[in-house]
């Protein structure tokens, strides 16, 4: 029932304030959140899904059990140093590798069930290139098409179309050996995206690379994402991993030690600032104890120790006695190194 | 359910096969006018070396059959082995290992059978290449007495599906690029000396006769030779059996093989 107050001097609503509606509201409510449900199932449904991966090469245990999600549209990082298990993660990914314990699911196919149809959806670029050297560029590109049954016009179109994206069109004539570093490894891109994957797995994809090449490969790669692939990708360029990735996980020994997106990562880690102190000559322990003593986490970097922290790092350490301060903004690096401590791989 | 579809070798896609093979005609086009001098020019030197250079001071074998004749069918099925065997060894081992190209193509949905089958048959194809010229050449210098001969050049195919598969398992089991010589001097060179190519087998030490009849490529070089006379007979069949029961053991060992190697 609907009261109106009427003033004098003031003309009654001709309608009511809310029309009555056909479907009823409370019908319409229903709809609209029920759509929202399912519109939101999909929308956060990972294209790529880990379950409690291992892998074991006999006694070694290469990846100790790791868990991740990769949602539609991100470029998700994996980041670690070397023999962290990035590479054998990403082979266990597309299928070349057997997964000794767990589960893949990539676009709802269990990865080791259905290795095939996964290969089909896929992009792979391996860290080698993989590029055949008795064919020129063109031929790498359509060759490589046949495998997913795009053939004939279909592969020529596409090859040109691919070439003209990774700005090769000049070159699909040439013989591999005469491309740079750089352009072989946005050749094995453009190969990759040939055949319009839903998902593109790239190992490392700018190593080795200058730091035009490496720009270049960036560029290239957000376009690939604008053109709607999910990519994931390991690196251990710190920067790459910073510009690049959406979310990522930080890995070393196998396992996954924190993950995030790069500023939520450099945040919990690294805090704000950094505090870089150079103790003057012999005076390191005595500079460092004086740190510790003002409850400073000291970390050391190279022949300099640092220390997180918020902003008002800046106030209460900009004074110390036998050493020159420097404050920057923290930085993944920062927060790569910090977890995965200083000692040497390969080694 | 799908692996045992894989495992089974139910889940194969011919058109991958063609794939493979199409690449390696891609390759083969690139460099056609280096790799027709290998399939051409050498076995022609054989065939002129011994034919008519050692052949002079060789008499009449077989009866009413001349040296030239004799030799012509088995080098003929004896080179046929060579370009299969350099292809899917070293030439598969290449691109295994150091151009990773096999790695690229499992990474995309080419199954090892598939590969495999795409290798074995290029090294056929090359085989048949090298197979058709040399039995041009000798054709035409008056060799071949049989217009039953021309079935020669699908026996150099099978020569070709034989060692083509006898090189990928090599090349799947060797552990360096340098071992990759071996399959050529202790494997290759004897069978092409010692399958009656050259001479009968009838004249070797009676002990070792059965070891050169079990060589590989002896059924074949028999049964070109019966094909070039015109002079069939039972004997014939069972060389043909004998090599098309070879290709069968050895591609699918071979993909297995691969298998055990690149699924890591």
């Amino acid at each position: 029932m609907i009261r109106y107050t009427v003033r004098v001097g003031e003309t009654p609503p001709l309608k009511d304030p809310i029309p009555p509606s056909f479907p009823p509201l409370r019908f319409r409510l229903f709809v609209w959140s029920a759509c929202n449900f399912l519109m939101s199932d999909i929308q956060t449904n990972p294209i790529i899904k880990a379950v409690g991966l291992h892998k074991d090469y006999g006694e070694f245990h290469a990846v100790k059990g790791i868990d991740f999600e990769v949602m539609p549209g991100e470029i998700f990082g994996m980041l670690g140093p070397n023999g962290a298990g990035k590479t054998t993660t990403m082979r266990m990914l597309s299928s070349v590798s057997p997964i000794t314990a767990g589960q893949i699911f990539i676009d709802g196919l269990n990865v080791a069930e259905e290795p095939r149809k996964v290969r089909d959806r896929i992009g792979v670029v391996a860290q080698h290139d993989g590029l055949d050297p008795d064919l020129n560029v063109h031929q790498n590109l359509v060759t490589y098409a046949r495998y997913f049954s795009i053939t004939g016009k279909a592969a020529e179109d596409r090859a040109r179309e691919m070439l003209e994206f990774f700005g090769m069109d000049q070159r699909a004539d040439s013989g591999i050996h005469t491309l740079s570093g750089g352009m072989k490894r946005r050749l094995t891109l453009a190969r990759a995206f040939m055949t319009r994957p839903k998902v593109l797995i790239l190992d490392e994809p700018s190593t080795g690379l200058d730091p035009q090449a490496r720009n270049r490969v960036w560029e290239q790669l957000f376009r690939i994402r604008e053109a709607g692939a999910t990519i994931l990708m390991s690196t251990h360029y710190m920067e790459e991993a910073a510009q690049l990735c959406d979310r990522l996980v930080i890995m070393d020994y196998g396992k996954i030690l924190s993950r995030g997106t790069p500023d939520d990562l450099v945040m919990e880690h690294a805090g704000s600032l950094t505090a870089v102190i150079r103790p003057t000559n012999g005076s390191g322990p005595a500079v460092r104890s004086k740190l510790e003593s003002m409850g400073k986490d000291v970390r050391e970097r190279g022949a300099a120790l640092v220390v997180h922290g918020p902003e008002e790092l800046r106030k209460e350490l900009g004074q110390i006695d036998n050493a020159a301060v420097r404050f920057r903004v923290s930085t993944l690096e920062d927060v790569f190194l910090n977890l995965t401590g200083r000692e040497l791989r390969d080694e | 359910m799908a692996t045992l579809a894989m495992r089974t070798g139910l889940d194969f896609r011919p058109a991958n096969v063609y794939g493979v093979w199409l690449r390696h005609w891609l390759a083969f086009k690139g460099g056609w006018l280096v790799d027709s001098t290998a399939i051409v020019i050498e076995p022609l030197f054989v065939l002129l070396a011994v034919g008519f250079g050692i052949g002079k001071f060789v008499e009449d074998i077989q009866g009413n059959l001349s040296y030239q004749e004799f030799v012509a069918p088995g080098i003929i099925a004896a080179n046929a082995m060579w370009p299969a065997l350099f292809n899917c060894s070293w030439g598969a081992y290449q691109r295994m290992e150091n151009h990773k190209i096999f790695e690229t193509m499992i990474s995309a949905p080419v199954n090892l059978s598939e590969l495999a089958a795409g290798e074995i048959v290029w090294g056929a194809t090359r085989a048949a290449m090298t197979t058709a010229a040399v039995l041009l050449v000798a054709t035409l210098l008056g060799l071949i007495n049989s217009s039953l001969a021309i079935l020669i050049l699908p026996l150099g195919f099978l020569v070709g599906l034989v060692f083509g598969g006898m090189g990928l398992v090599y090349a799947s089991i060797a552990p360096t690029q340098h071992s990759m010589m071996l399959i050529f001097t202790l494997i290759g060179t004897p069978i092409f000396f010692f399958s009656g190519a050259f001479f009968p087998i009838a004249s070797l030490h009676t002990g070792l006769q059965p070891i050169a009849w079990a060589m590989p490529l002896t059924g074949a070089v028999h049964v070109a030779r019966g094909l070039s006379t015109g002079d069939l007979g039972m004997s014939h069949l069972y060389g043909l059996l004998y090599m098309i029961g070879l290709a069968s053991v050895f591609y699918p060992l071979s993909f297995m093989l691969l298998r055990r190697k690149l699924i890591i």
